[in-house]
């Protein structure tokens, strides 16, 4: 053989050679001929040198230097320097992360400092498609040794006494199962070597394979030796073209030299290889399926026993390992049973191949000695964590194996601890993962490659991890619910014991595993509806439902509208809101400001659609009452029964507690019925909801004021085991101009608006009126102004109509019902004779710069007064809570608003087991922020009185129903237009009863419904 | 002979007997699904389940499918075999939420009335994918015009590339092995590529039909004329 000063080793795995290895050995043959170093320097194509991240690899020997991510360009120089002038190439050497000089030898770098190769011994060494590389290097000594000097039975006894394990990941010892195979009393045997390997981020056979056929081919000689088998089988998967091509071209090369075939090596032995092309079904893994799909059948496993040792290929024995196992064969029988069992731990023996994949510095395949703990792999090989982020777990043995966290990195590579561990050792796969994965995302992962991989045939691992998928992709959506991690754990239990093969037996472990040490990760998706890691994108409630403030359930039940589906759409929001058809009124829909449909045309009338179900569904005498848990004994008092009291009334109901609202009032409603108005709100639909509320066992006291007639605040602490403030605010902030408390005709507009509503006092404050401020309670008095019989009404507004905090369909309405509007003016002081309003003085005014509300500040202009002239003049500007019905030395904190102090999360005033919430706690706000006070209140008020246990979450925004999207026809596309809600005639609009709203009919509902972008779907 | 123990009995029974069938011979009630003594035991419904104990380690396996060996205790009625097959006829009904047949076995012989959680719409079929008519069509009608297609939950039964099979003899086999009526006797113009069906008697379909290995009889199909006439003339 002829010698050479060099040898430049370039690596032809998978991984180089589409990083373009060959282009780079054809480069390297070049420009040595170019040089005229054909005589000294000789290029080699090696197998995998495992290190697949930096390719591709070229090292140079005998210097043993390192070069990676090797390109064409480079070519040259690397020649010149290192072959020419004797210098090694410092670009092209590896620096690992966080060094900053340069390793230049393979042995000095971590990655593979710490391997220990014995199957991968010729790795990176020989050209793979070259049999006398292998001879060179001892190859096809063992099967020398064994068949000119070792009986079967020897054989079997020393494999047995090695401790080998089947590497193919159930670990059941080789030796054993040859003894078993070599018992049958059948004159027909087989060996297959199982290369169909198909776990996601797994490498190993395929590189043993590639880097060493013959390896695996003289293992399998010496096992049929012992075995007495006649015929071998590689099932290797065809998506593995080098390993096929190299395996067939050794096993030809093998033929060639009659070390396969008959009477090898003189001996009464006799011995073939064929290759089996599998088509890509990760069960053919499965050691009956794999016979099976041999046999030319449909790849499906069956029930063992009997064992294929018993009853194998074509009902004859056969014996079924994988490849690494049978690349272990030949040099235990070089070094001997003791040699090798020194390698290893008590019961796993020998090196065991990883690849190592992930979030993982060196990415690449690694051998490593049996009993090496994580921790060392993950960072003395594989350099820690990319990015220095923070290792969160690993799973061993792909989509079958389990997760093991970080907190047991110390666990040794050992077949029975990664058992315990909940995991396996499996093939070798190893998957780092770092603090930005999601375990229920991978979990979700892995059992969708085994749902898909599932051959079918039994009903636990057909159904089962499609229903575990489905259940998790409900939880990575904010379907979650509660009772999922019970179901999951159960449905995985049955799939691992029921199943037939063992792709069904360990499918469920990603999922027991996640359960077992991300339970926290799984809860959050469930119960905050949060993904920790941000990775469940779906899991966001859509825009609408996120700027609801109870966080309504809108694209499940607009979606279901759409399919006419209006009682399920009934159920949703029933879920969600206690005053349904109230919010479909009088609702500001801040989610109708953020609907995504804006950006192609006008946003979804949700709100109306809200009304829509409500109506048409309790117009066919159909409602949902929500379930109720069973009773408690605590009882709580609630003070005000407007929205917010209604809230907390109708929760606490619903958790089992009894209660008691306590409404001055001689109707329950507060704001609801004594500030808005019955052509906005009709007293009807009011009267369902709040009787709806009192069906569920909620006492309402009417004309019972605390503090005043009789029962204090101190009686109902003592009464009940806790107390809700819900009084809002009802008293009307003054204008603090001259003249305001000098003249009749000046009404405050709280108490104007409930005179109307309330104490039904129909006369008209005045003939000519002005209301001054620009809110939803001044559009309120200014249209019971008119319905009253005023003959002018006039609104006064200190900014422009853009900066009107009232509802544009409000303004609308009042404007077209003929009420005067003077934007951007100020009243100064009001006017009267012989103690009556005669008008007021007013200010034009120009904006200037924003002020803390983020509105632009109204600067009076000098000298623009003017005068309104009116006979009575009703401020509505803004109000506050009136705390009069507090004994003196009540003991609460109170802000600098006059409202009640309490703690943000608990809504807990400064008095243990008071709650307050509502306008009482905010200021004038909106129905739906008191409903969402409520909500959060009655959870406080539960785990208050619960005392640390049986805790409630807090509510969250749920996603109901899976409602799948419908396809629009092309004319539904380009006719669908948010319709107008139709209005009575304004001649009509005498009434101050009449709802001047009429509502969407069906057609217009569903259409309306229709336009829906789905923002909670893909 | 071989001895087993069976529920703490010592049973004797020949070589080759199966779990199940030894169970059987004691009177002992196993459900079964995709099994029929007609036709090769194929294990794949799980609902025969029972514990073995082998090597002192205890398993659930199917017994259908289960060799009887010397010294194999079994046990067939343990807390953990009951609730396995229920949790087995749960699965079944994930898929066949509408099958009658499932259902009223499911309520009357594991009393389950409500459904924890099924399959969406697109993975249900009455189809259980028992696999009789599979067998059958291979096994006592010779000519396996239909077998599984796909894979797990897309599993189903068709004519090779679900075009109509030129062996099918529309028998009729197939529908009447069928234990949830999901394959019906309109389907079989489907099934067939052929539509002009021989019909009972003459020569083509007993050259086709093959004796069943267990009674003898032309066992399933063409051994009731009269059931095998009263499926076409509604045709």
């Amino acid at each position: 053989m002829k010698a050479f000063r060099a040898n430049l080793l370039v690596c032809a795995g998978t991984g180089c050679v589409s990083n373009r290895s060959f282009k780079v050995k054809l480069a390297l043959e070049e420009e040595i001929r170019r040089r005229n170093l054909e005589d000294e320097v000789l290029v080699v194509a090696t197998g995998c040198q495992g290190f697949c991240e930096r390719g591709p690899i070229v090292i140079h020997w005998p210097d043993g230097i390192f070069y990676q991510r090797v390109s064409e360009e480079e070519i040259p120089m690397l020649i010149e320097e290192h072959l020419l002038k004797g210098r090694p190439y410092k670009p092209l050497m590896y620096t690992p992360t966080a060094v900053e000089a340069p390793i230049p030898k393979l042995t000095d770098i971590d990655f593979f400092k710490y391997q220990r190769l014995i199957v991968l011994r010729n790795r990176g060494i020989i050209d793979p498609e070259v049999i006398d590389d292998y001879i060179a290097n001892e190859g096809y000594m063992a099967l020398h040794k064994t068949l000119t000097g070792k009986t079967p039975d020897g054989v079997i006894d020393e494999v047995t006494m090695s401790g080998l394990r089947g590497r193919g990941g159930a670990g059941f010892l080789t030796g054993l199962k040859w003894g078993i195979c070599s018992k049958a009393r059948d004159p027909e045997k087989y060996i297959v070597c199982n290369a169909d390997e198909g776990d996601p981020g797994a490498f190993m056979d395929r590189s043993v394979l590639e880097a060493d056929p013959h390896a695996v081919i003289e293992g399998m000689a010496i096992g049929a030796y012992a075995i007495g088998a006649q015929t071998g089988y590689v099932y290797v998967r065809d998506e593995y073209p080098l390993a096929c091509q190299r395996i067939t071209k050794a096993i030809r090369q093998a033929e060639d030299y009659g070390l396969l075939g008959n009477r090898i090596f003189d001996t009464d032995f006799s011995f073939g290889i064929h290759v089996v092309r599998g088509a890509g079904a990760f069960v053919c893994g499965e050691e009956t399926a794999l016979m099976a799909s041999i046999e030319g059948r449909m790849g499906r496993p069956r029930q063992r026993p009997p064992f294929p040792a018993q009853k194998g290929l074509w009902g004859h024995p056969t014996n079924i390992n994988n490849v690494e196992t049978w690349a272990n064969v030949p040099i235990i029988m070089m070094r001997g049973a003791d040699w090798y069992a020194s390698i290893g731990t008590e019961k796993s023996k020998g090196t065991k191949i990883f690849s190592l994949v992930g979030k993982v510095n060196n990415t690449g395949l690694v051998e490593v000695p049996m009993g090496i703990s994580l921790k060392e792999l993950v960072y003395d090989i594989g350099g820690g964590i990319i990015g220095g982020k923070e290792l969160k777990a690993v799973q061993s043995g792909g989509p079958s194996g389990g997760m093991i966290p970080k907190e047991l990195m110390d666990l040794p590579v050992d077949y029975e601890r990664l058992a315990e561990a909940g995991s396996i050792m499996g093939s070798g796969g190893l998957i780092v993962m770092d603090e930005t994965n999601c375990m229920v995302d991978i979990a979700k992962y892995f059992l969708a490659f085994t749902t898909d991989e599932s051959c079918g045939k039994c009903t636990p691992c057909r159904v089962g991890t499609k229903a575990m998928w489905n259940i998790l992709d409900d939880i990575t959506r904010g379907r979650g619910k509660k009772s999922d991690i019970d179901l999951l754990n159960e449905i995985a239990v049955n799939v691992k014991n029921l199943s037939l093969c063992g792709l069904g037996q360990t499918a469920p472990n990603p999922v027991l595993t996640m359960i077992r040490y991300f339970r926290d990760e799984l809860e959050a998706h469930i119960n905050q509806r949060q993904c920790p890691t941000d990775t469940c994108e779906k899991i966001a409630p859509a825009p609408c439902q996120k700027a609801c403030p109870i966080g309504m359930d809108v694209p499940t039940y607009v979606a279901l509208i759409a399919q006419r589906r209006f009682d399920e759409a009934l159920e949703v929001i029933r879920w969600d809101n206690p005053l349904p058809a109230v919010c479909g009124r009088v609702c500001p829909h801040g989610c109708e400001y953020e609907c995504k449909r804006a950006t192609v045309d006008t946003p979804i009338s949700i709100c109306s659609l809200k009304r829509f179900v409500m109506d048409y569904e309790r117009s066919r005498g159909a409602d949902v009452v929500p379930k109720k848990e069973a009773p408690r004994k605590e009882r709580v008092a609630v003070v005000g029964s407007g929205p917010a009291g209604l809230t907390v009334a109708h929760d606490l109901a619903l958790f089992g507690y009894g209660v008691t609202v306590f409404e001055a009032l001689p109707e329950a409603g507060g704001m609801l019925r004594s500030g808005i108005p019955g052509y906005r709100l009709p007293r009807d639909i009011l009267n369902i909801e709040i009787d709806a509320i009192r069906n569920l066992g909620v006492e309402i006291r009417t004309k019972s004021r605390v503090g005043r007639d009789g029962i204090g605040l101190d009686d109902l602490k003592k009464q009940f085991d806790a107390v809700f403030l819900g009084v809002g605010a009802h008293r009307g902030l003054k204008l603090e101009v001259m003249g305001e408390d000098k003249f009749d005709g000046c009404l405050d507009c709280i108490a104007f608006l409930k005179s109307v509503n309330i104490d039904r006092q129909l006369n008209k404050p005045g003939d000519r009126v002005a209301i001054i401020g620009g809110g939803n309670a001044a559009m309120d008095a200014a249209r019971t102004a008119l319905r009253l019989g005023c003959s002018e009404v006039n609104v006064i507004y200190r900014r422009s109509r853009t900066e009107m905090p009232a509802d544009p369909s409000e303004i609308e309405a009042a404007t077209e019902e003929g009420i005067m509007f003077h934007y951007l003016t100020q009243p100064t002081q009001i006017l009267g004779e012989k103690g009556k309003v005669t008008g007021i003085e007013c200010i034009r005014t120009q904006l200037g710069e924003p002020d803390s509300s983020g509105r632009r500040r109204p600067v009076p202009v000098k000298g623009s007064e003017f005068v309104v002239s009116c006979d009575a003049v009703i401020p509505a500007i803004s109000q506050e809570p009136d705390l009069d019905f507090l004994p003196k030395e009540h003991g609460f904190k109170i802000t600098k608003w006059n409202t009640f102090d309490v703690d943000p999360d608990k809504l807990e005033t400064s008095i243990p087991g008071v709650f307050a919430g509502g306008d009482t706690v905010t200021g004038p706000a909106t129905v739906i922020e008191a409903i969402a006070a409520g909500q959060r209140a009655a959870v406080a008020v539960h785990n208050y009185l619960s005392k640390g246990e049986d805790l409630k979450d807090y509510r969250v925004p749920r996603s109901y129903k899976k409602v799948p999207r419908i396809d629009l026809t092309d004319e539904e596309k380009s006719t669908l237009r948010r319709p107008d809600m139709p209005h009575i005639p304004v001649a009509e609009r005498k009434s101050l009863f009449s709802e001047v709203a009429l509502g969407f009919d069906i057609e217009a509902a569903v259409s309306e419904a229709k336009r829906c972008l789905r923002c909670d779907q893909e | 002979m071989v001895s087993s123990i069976i529920n703490g009995q010592k049973v004797e029974c020949e070589e080759g007997t199966t779990v199940l069938e030894a169970i059987r011979s004691l009177g002992i009630h196993v459900p079964t699904l995709c099994y029929h003594e007609a036709l090769t035991a194929y294990g794949a419904c799980r609902l025969c389940v029972v514990e073995v104990i082998t090597n002192g380690r205890k398993r659930l396996a199917a017994s259908c499918v289960y060799p009887i060996e010397d010294g194999l205790e079994i046990i067939t009625d343990s807390p953990e075999v009951q609730s396995a097959r229920k949790a087995t006829m749960e699965f079944l009904l994930a898929r066949s939420p509408d099958s009658t047949y499932l259902r009223e076995r499911a309520e009357k012989e594991f009393g389950i009335t409500q459904l924890r959680f099924v399959l969406e719409p697109e993975d249900r079929s009455d189809c259980i994918l028992c696999g009789l008519c599979v067998r059958a069509c291979a096994e006592i009608v010779g000519v396996s015009a239909i077998d599984f297609v796909q894979r797990g939950i897309k599993s189903q039964v068709e004519p090779p590339f679900l075009k109509g099979s030129d062996v099918c003899i529309g028998c009729g086999t197939c529908v009447l092995v069928c234990p949830t009526g999901y394959i019906k006797v309109e389907h079989l113009s489907r099934i067939a590529a052929v539509h002009e069906f021989p019909r009972y008697g003459t020569e083509n379909v007993s050259d086709h039909a093959i004796k069943c290995r267990v009674c003898g009889a032309y066992h399933l199909g063409p051994a009731y004329p009269k059931d095998y006439e009263k499926l076409f003339t509604n045709v």
